[in-house]
């Protein structure tokens, strides 16, 4: 394609037009503001974006680029940006109770016998025995901040092997790296195409997976602000229909290779311009490859993995106790996932 | 008035001599923060402001005195008062010592003078990363920064207040042959002391805003802990409160200073 | 000990201050050095007293000081130089400290100065407490603790109003009479010249050299203030410094 995205949706909205189709009802080439973080697991706005699903569903979307997931919530909040993805979190769940965001949809699910999050061990606890989750008692977990979804993995991790660990805020994914490397942690979760680099590296070990303790996993889901999911019925529908469809050509190339390595080399390049933009693509590809987790279908949301999330951050006194799943989520817009 | 002739009109002087000169009114300030913090409560009881914008007052305040009662209070405060004494002081000590140097010696002088110029404005906060890998996780290096971050501010201080020790004092010290180490102790020191202690009111400050930065990394308890937690959370109640504790820490700091002040300086007039 | 200075010179840089200056100051005796201003004074009580080294000649010092002498060379400044966070009896004790003395010695030795200075009572004040002539008086204190061979005095009334100064006139010249002591005193002012020297110096204007020696035969305690023979030797003295004083006010400040 040699068209620049503006000329090819004007192209896609006049053709739509023109010819009468079944455009979305209300919401013709509304201007919206999607945020995401450059990671693989928001390819589903990438590649909607990309390839137009945005613009077919009547939508005028501008990406809007974050460093974390906490400044895109609060965006979200204040009313910046329209929608977004990003882990549930106590900040999060916090957001939610004052009314100011709802979880609407998911993307980024754990699923058995596809690679998902990874648990590592830094090579000197490894060395000292930390060679599965079963030794993590008495052990140091790093994480970004409490209520983080890192703080939900190794405490549900903790809790399945009965053991007792301490965790340390370090902030920022870079500081936890900078961490387990010189053995100041001994263990921490993350996805695979982190996981995978630091263990060849030798500078920390894999020594489980995520699913295996929490199957069902919904580790991102879309979110937006309580006033669009309430008040702005159609615009959320059509951007559900654009990201779904998204997420259909990412789950389609990336996981069930319908179209072969071509399929796969086509997304992987169309991602770069979003991920890892900075390497070249011959490096940044196996990375992006490496990544490669289920978007669900549909952006159908696993509730029943929602609700122990829930249930964990109120157990841990990190939100509060009445916050409900009504509050949280509307589960009007996608299919729910009970299992 | 008739009688008065046009060259003797008595007219009184305009007095224009007023203004210029701060005058305390202790209330006021007081008065500030209660208009403030009432009008905030209004704002957020009326629904006028959003709890997304703006927490109660009165959470902000029943969040504090659960804290409180949880005696969690204490588990958060003793870390951090640690951390604030242990590199404080540590940083300060150095910086007097440094400072006294430097005022000194000229070789010295010549030598760290470039050197301070060139740490100072590096913000401390951006060397944790690297702190942590030379100090470990733990304690050390929460220790490091703050001490870190006093320690240029009060060399510069210190610095300059030796630097302004009335030269014709240590004059007088010399033309009665008190030795190096008296003058120094006996002079010098002493009088440098208005300028040193100004200078640990800044560092102290300084010291207070690098102990948020400190708990950044690896603190599960503390004041900077938990605020950094409670922003995480978007829990603005409890930042709020822990925002409260360390400005009540600033004043609180700043009056003992002001104490010690009184005390050692009360020769000054 | 009497006190030789042998063809002193001079000079900051390319500025000349002094000139050949040869002067024998004896022991016992308060030699005035007057001057118009800029001449040089001061900074030859710096080279007696081993401040400042001069460029050119000898300062001699003829004969050992007396046993007891601490600090034979001993300066009272203009601006009083006391410490100020330290009470009067501090500031004299400050000179004591380095000394071998006992505890004792030292409070002994603040009483007898306090004494002798009329300060007996304000041993615990704090200078920020003091007048300018009570500041003076310790520090003319502090300069008799260290029982000097010679007092260099460096315009030592010149900070104070002129009803002060007459009282501490008279203190000085009292304590002289009790315990004669060696002084160089400088000064730019001829009425306190004629009251406190037995010999005035007088300095030419920039660079500083001896004009003329004029000797004062009369006992110190004799003399006060509105004496008529005072009087003429100080019109006399001013009648030689008029012409330096008017060219040293016109020119030009260098610096």
């Amino acid at each position: 394609m040699t068209m620049n995205r503006r000329e090819a949706i004007t192209l896609i909205g006049g053709a739509a037009a023109a010819a009468g189709l079944a455009t979305p009802a209300l919401s013709q080439n509304r201007k919206i503001t999607v945020g995401a973080l450059r990671f693989t697991s928001h390819s589903g706005s990438f590649i909607a974006f990309e390839r137009g699903h945005f613009a077919d569903a009547g939508l005028d979307v501008e990406l809007k680029f974050f460093q974390a997931a906490q400044p895109m919530a609060i965006a979200i909040a204040s009313g910046s940006i329209d929608y977004a993805v990003t882990a549930v979190s106590g900040g999060l769940i916090s957001l939610a109770q004052k009314g100011a965001v709802k979880v609407i949809g998911g993307a980024l699910s754990e699923e058995p016998g596809i690679d998902g999050q990874k648990i590592l061990a830094s090579d000197a606890a490894f060395k000292a025995g930390l060679t599965s989750p079963k030794k993590l008692d008495g052990k140091i977990f790093g994480m970004s901040t409490a209520g983080s979804s890192f703080h939900y993995m190794g405490s549900k991790v903790a809790a399945a092997e009965g053991a007792a660990m301490k965790f340390k805020p370090l902030q920022k994914v870079g500081a936890i790296i900078g961490a387990l490397k010189s053995g100041q942690i001994d263990a921490w979760s993350i996805v695979p195409h982190i996981a995978k680099p630091l263990a060849k590296s030798g500078a920390a070990h894999i020594i489980g997976n995520v699913s295996d303790y929490l199957p069902n996993y919904q580790i991102t889901t879309v979110f937006t602000s309580a006033n669009n999911a309430a008040e702005q019925k159609a615009m959320t529908g059509d951007f559900l229909t654009g990201f779904s469809k998204g997420v259909a050509d990412y789950n389609a190339a990336m996981i069930a290779r319908s179209a072969g390595q071509d399929g796969v080399d086509e997304m992987v390049r169309l991602i770069h311009k979003y991920v890892y933009a900075d390497r070249p693509l011959e490096k940044a590809a196996p990375s992006i490859i490496n990544g490669t987790m289920r978007l669900n279908e549909g952006a159908a949301l696993n509730v029943a993995s929602i609700e122990d999330q829930l249930k964990w951050f109120q157990s841990e006194a990190l939100v509060d106790a009445d916050v409900t799943m009504d509050r949280l989520v509307d589960t009007s817009y996608v299919k729910t996932i009970r299992a | 008035m008739s009688e008065e002739q046009e060259t003797d009109i008595a007219r009184q002087v305009a007095f224009r001599g007023g203004g210029f000169a701060p005058t305390p009114y202790r209330w006021i300030g007081l008065a500030v923060f209660v208009v403030l913090i009432g009008l905030a409560e209004i704002g957020t009881q009326s629904g006028f402001i959003s709890p997304l914008t703006l927490p109660k007052p009165s959470d902000v305040l029943l969040t504090f005195v659960e804290l409180y009662n949880s005696g969690l209070l204490w588990t958060h405060l003793a870390p951090s008062l640690t951390r604030l004494a242990v590199g404080a002081a540590l940083g300060a000590t150095l910086g007097i010592g440094v400072g006294v140097l430097i005022g000194l010696f000229s070789y010295i002088r010549a030598g760290m003078v470039p050197l301070i110029a060139a740490i100072f404005p590096i913000p401390k906060i951006a060397l944790l990363p690297l702190f942590v890998i030379w100090f470990g996780i733990d304690e050390a290096s929460k220790y490091a920064l703050i001490a870190f971050g006093t320690f240029t501010p009060t060399v510069v201080a210190t610095y300059g207040a030796v630097d302004n020790v009335d030269r014709t004092l240590i004059r007088m010290g010399q033309s009665f042959g008190l030795s190096w180490k008296s003058i120094v102790r006996k002079i010098i020191l002493p009088g440098a002391m208005p300028g040193i202690l100004s200078g640990l009111r800044i560092s102290l400050a300084i010291a207070i805003i690098l102990l948020v930065a400190a708990e950044m990394l690896g603190a599960e308890h503390g004041i900077g802990a938990y605020i950094l937690e409670a922003g995480s959370l978007y829990n603005l109640e409890r930042l709020f409160a822990g925002v409260v504790i360390l400005s009540l820490l600033g004043v609180l700091l700043s009056s003992v200073i002001g104490a010690i002040e009184r005390y050692v300086l009360r020769w000054r007039t | 000990m009497d006190i030789r200075l042998s063809g002193i010179s001079h000079s900051y840089g390319d500025f000349e201050v002094l000139r050949n200056i040869s002067l024998d100051i004896p022991s016992g005796k308060i030699v005035c050095i007057v001057g118009p201003t800029g001449c040089g004074k001061s900074t030859l009580l710096r080279l007696i007293g081993g401040l400042e080294a001069p460029n050119k000649g000898n300062v001699l010092q003829l004969g050992v000081p007396a046993e007891d002498c601490l600090n034979p060379l001993t300066y009272v400044f203009q601006d009083f130089a006391l410490l100020p966070w330290r009470t009067v009896a501090g500031n004299i004790s400050l000179v004591l400290e380095d000394h071998d003395l006992s505890r004792a010695d030292i409070r002994k030795s603040i009483a007898d100065v306090l004494a002798r200075t009329k300060l007996s009572d304000f041993a615990r004040a704090l200078p920020k407490q003091l007048s300018g002539g009570m500041k003076q008086r310790v520090a003319i204190a502090r300069a008799l603790a260290v029982k000097p061979a010679v007092m260099l005095m460096d315009e030592p009334l010149s900070a104070l109003d002129s009803q002060t100064r007459e009282l501490l006139m008279d203190d000085l010249v009292a304590l002289w009479t009790r315990q004669p002591f060696s002084a160089v005193y400088v000064t730019h002012n001829l009425d306190e010249a004629v009251r406190m020297g037995h010999m005035i110096v007088i300095l030419s204007r920039c660079p500083g050299q001896i004009r003329e020696i004029v000797h004062l035969e009369k006992p110190l305690d004799e003399r006060s203030y509105g004496d008529s023979d005072l009087q003429f030797r100080q019109k006399y003295l001013w009648n030689l410094m008029r012409d330096e004083a008017q060219a040293a006010d016109a020119e030009l400040i260098n610096v």
